[in-house]
């Protein structure tokens, strides 16, 4: 929703600007599933106006749509799949207008050491693919600053953490990464406040859910920094964050600026001529666009230029919600 | 008549074990029931008590239909059983078990007269009091089964085959005790083995084969039944 | 391995395990009262368990009290915790009560196999607890800080709290309770009759339904005071959230000796603590896989768990 109503506000402008109806823009709703996308996605590439995509907006279904618009030859910029492995299977359409997951490892990392300024660092994880990979970029990234670590069992698996609590109290830290979901966190930050530990917890974007909040109730969640490969929309520059409310009457939320600039870059580029998905791609493998949220140029990945990764670090009030902290710097 | 059963047959899912049974126990009467092994004893005496639903056939207690009644209201209406094993509470005390024998019954006091009885009839319970009953030896577990089966005053007792496994002595014990509980005005169903020993003290009998009275009539009767003698009594 | 962390962490350890544990071993009672008594896994018991839950939280929720509502007055706390047990003992009873009566006494009365109790066991806990799912749309729900931890004792880095207290004490009392009914009660002895020798116990007049509905009433009665200390110390609910806790109940009670009342509290406060010191030295993922171990070494020596089966010795 907030994806598609970003970019459709970049078509509206460009058409009340060039004063006719020169570009239209087609909704596919795959609902996020990755067994209707690629119906829709074969349904797509045989419409020969269509000469990009903003989309698709989840890392699922782009594992199984991408390859269909990859043999069609459709550039695409997604502005919202994070997940890392996207970029690693030679799509040669594919963009990616956002960080990736694995940037959230050293950006919380880096939070930690240089916001929170601990010395003492717990990390523990759920032994998932997502939160042991995180956890392991905290770890060697903070070094010697790890003083202990665990494993819990998986999301939602485990609801009884004495002996994590134990350990992380007994460690004398003063900051806790968790790499995992929501559910086991908000227990685990629960039982830390119940065992008087008053250190503060930080996560990846799995924890950014209301549940985290429900699990250890808004006082004990309030402080919880969750890191984000992307900028809150409320931050975008421009007029964008106006212009956005105006046109839908609600605030612009997550990816919605991306979105935006994802769709500017395909209209620039049709106003450079680029009319065929193959000069369009052409086009976007060389582009230097800078746009509300970002400035956009990628790699020979379709990766977001390396120096131009942004991760932010929201945090939970005492609302049960997250607001956005700070832009987390890079060292 | 106390109990009549009524043309019963009753069925093992498909094996039947009873092929339309009846017989009759009069007031203050012992009667045996006799017959080989497997030919239906025990399973006419689960049938009495309910253990087993009949397939056909009625049962009538003190002149009223028990056919269908739940086996533990026709304890509380005075049937009660020492069943084939003896089927003692192993965990439970010997006084434990007992008390469990007067479970339906509420007047304590009552109940301590009948404690007493018991251990009157069976001195060795007394000794024995505190332990548990699976550590009794097999001839005391059967004491235990048949004292049991007084506690809850029943008007009928059925004793199903209370000899064995017990040394010739104890049988004889046993037996007189039998004879005994039957003159304090307890009417008796008996199983038995040995033949006998039961004949000589039933007043009635019943013979059984493979689901089917064969023959009935006084004990001394039976006793004397030259046919009963050559199956039953191991006389040649 | 870090066996320094578990001697410098022993006593923090030992009682946060035997609060655990003791939820462990109320819950473990409705499993070995049932076996006890049917020879039957009742793997329902969990979703007992999970209703009781619910009925706290409903009904401290009647009073819009949620994870974030303030900690009320004492006076008032101990009226809520009444009405939760309350609450939460009349709904595991009710669905030990119904689960026996719907799920298991028709298999009875038509004399069905063991397997088709197993089956029907595993049905019903699946049904309630997806039931549940869908009613709660698979979301947690949190639970009103009735009790905030704090600590009455505090000696070196052992701090016992006053929720840990209460969950020990009120499990030993219901134990305790337990214990004394079925050991001298007349209905306390007809359970045992039962479970020893169930036509034996029909010969003594015994109603043989009656005594499997109290048993379940009984476990389903310590389940949802167990639900209440879970609730109370875990501060969540999730429609799943009998079925982790189920497996190790029953491990708890099969480790205790099944069927064996004593045994289900030994074994659910041994289980509780094993899993804290198994995850000090091995690692918190490594607990269960030790409780395992546990399990098997002590079933290979003592087949019947620690205690042995003693509501049902009968069948020896
Ligand atoms: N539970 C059962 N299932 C199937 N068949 C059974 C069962 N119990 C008994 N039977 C069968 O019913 C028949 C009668 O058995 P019952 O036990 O009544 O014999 P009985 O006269 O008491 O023999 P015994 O003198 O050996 O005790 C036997 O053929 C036996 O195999
Ligand atoms: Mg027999």
């Amino acid at each position: 929703m907030n994806i598609e109503q970003g970019a459709e506000l970049a078509v509206v402008q460009y058409n009340d600007k060039n004063g006719k109806d020169c570009v239209t823009i087609k909704k596919f709703d795959s609902q996020g599933k990755p067994d209707v996308a690629p119906g829709l996605a074969r349904q797509l590439v045989t419409d020969k106006k269509i000469i990009g995509i903003v989309g698709p907006p989840f890392s699922g279904e782009s594992e199984a749509a991408n390859p269909i618009f990859n043999d069609a030859g459709i550039p695409l910029i997604t502005p919202s799949a994070t997940r890392v492995s996207l970029s690693s299977h030679g799509w040669k359409v594919f963009h990616r207008a956002v960080a990736n997951d694995g940037a959230q490892g050293p950006g919380a990392a880096n939070y930690i050491k240089n916001v929170l300024k601990a010395t003492k660092v717990f990390v523990a994880d759920d032994q998932s693919a997502y939160g042991a990979g995180l956890a392991d970029v905290v770890k060697s990234t903070l070094g010697s600053l790890v003083a202990g670590t665990d494993k819990t069992d998986a999301d939602g698996k485990q609801t009884d953490f004495s002996a994590t609590v134990n350990k992380i109290v007994q460690s004398g830290a003063t900051a806790f990464f968790y790499g995992g979901y929501y559910q086991n966190a908000g227990l685990l930050r629960k039982q830390l406040t119940a065992a008087n530990w008053k250190g503060t917890l930080v996560a990846g974007d799995g924890v950014d859910d209301p549940g985290y909040a429900t699990a250890a109730g808004n006082d004990a969640a309030a402080g919880t920094i969750v890191t984000c490969p992307c900028s809150p929309a409320s931050k975008a520059g421009g007029s964008f964050v106006g212009d956005y409310k105006t046109k839908w009457g609600v605030d612009a939320g997550t990816y919605s600026d991306v979105a935006y600039d994802a769709m500017n870059i395909f209209l620039k580029g049709i106003d450079g001529g680029n009319t065929t998905p193959d000069k369009m791609l052409s086009y976007i493998n060389s582009v230097n666009y800078s746009g509300v949220a970002n400035t956009y140029k990628f790699t020979s990945t379709g990766e977001l230029d390396p120096s131009l990764i942004k991760v932010w670090a929201f945090k939970f009030g005492t609302d049960g919600k997250t607001a956005p902290d700070q832009e987390i710097p890079k060292s | 008549m106390l109990l009549e059963i009524d043309n019963i047959t009753l069925l093992y899912g498909r094996i039947q074990a009873l092929h339309g049974i009846s017989l009759e126990v009069d007031q203050g009467e012992i009667v045996a029931l006799i017959g080989a092994n497997g030919a239906g004893k025990t399973t006419t005496m689960r049938a009495v008590s309910g253990l087993r639903p009949i397939a056909s056939g009625a049962i009538r207690f003190a002149g009223q239909d028990i056919t269908r009644m739940r086996p533990d209201l026709r304890v509380v209406r005075g049937i009660s059983q020492s069943p084939e094993g003896r089927g003692i509470f192993p965990g439970m005390t010997v006084l434990e078990n007992l008390e469990m024998g007067a479970y339906t019954r509420r007047d304590g006091a009552a109940i301590r007269q009948d404690l007493d009885r018991v251990f009157g009839l069976f001195p060795r319970l007394r000794e024995r009091m505190r332990q548990p009953g699976g550590t009794l030896s097999g001839g005391e577990q059967q004491m235990l089964a048949v004292g049991r089966a007084l506690m809850s005053r029943p008007k009928l007792m059925l004793l199903d085959e209370p000899s064995m496994g017990l040394a010739p002595m104890l049988i004889q014990q046993i037996f007189s005790i039998i004879t005994e509980i039957n003159q304090q005005g307890t009417t008796i169903l008996l199983v038995e083995q040995n033949a006998q020993q039961a004949l000589s003290r039933a007043h009635r009998a019943y013979v059984l084969e493979t689901g089917q009275i064969v023959k009935s009539g006084t004990g001394s009767e039976l006793l004397h039944d030259p046919a009963v003698k050559d199956a039953y009594l191991g006389v040649a | 391995m870090n066996f320094v962390g578990l001697l410098h962490s022993l006593g923090p350890l030992s009682i946060a395990g035997l609060a655990q544990g003791a939820i462990y071993a109320l819950f473990a009672l409705g499993y070995t009262l049932v076996y006890g008594v049917l020879r039957l896994i009742n793997f329902a018991h969990s979703e007992v368990f999970l209703m009781g839950a619910y009925a706290a939280l409903n009904v401290w929720g009647l009073f819009s009290l949620n994870q974030n509502s303030a900690t009320p007055a004492t006076v008032v706390v101990i009226g809520l915790l009444m009405l939760g047990l309350v609450a939460a003992i009349i709904a595991s009873g009710a669905t030990a009560l119904v689960v026996e009566l719907v799920a298991y006494r028709p298999l009875r009365r038509r004399n069905a196999p063991p397997l088709a109790f197993l089956i029907t066991a595993i049905g019903a806990s699946l049904v309630i607890s997806e039931a549940t799912g869908v009613f709660t749309h698979r979301s947690i729900t949190g639970v009103p800080p009735l009790i905030r931890p704090a600590d009455v004792v505090t000696f070196g880095n052992l701090h016992i709290t006053n929720l840990q207290v209460l969950i020990i004490v009120l499990a030993l009392v219901m134990m305790f309770g337990l214990d004394r009914f079925i050991n001298t009660t007349r209905l306390g002895r007809g359970i045992r009759a039962v479970a020893q020798n169930p036509d034996s116990a029909a010969l003594m007049g015994v109603n043989k339904n009656r005594v499997i509905s109290l048993v379940f009433l009984l476990g389903g009665l310590m389940a949802g005071v167990a639900a209440v200390m879970y609730v109370l110390k875990i501060g969540t609910v999730k429609f799943d959230a009998g079925f982790d806790l189920g497996i190790v109940a029953f491990t708890a009670a099969v480790l205790g000796g099944i069927g064996n009342l004593r045994g289900a509290l030994l074994g659910g406060l041994l289980l509780g603590v094993v899993e804290n010191y198994a995850a000090e030295v091995f690692g918190t993922e490594y607990r269960r896989v030790i409780v395992f171990v546990l399990l098997i070494g002590v079933l290979m020596f003592l087949p019947t768990g620690l205690l042995g089966e003693s509501l049902g010795k009968a069948r020896a």
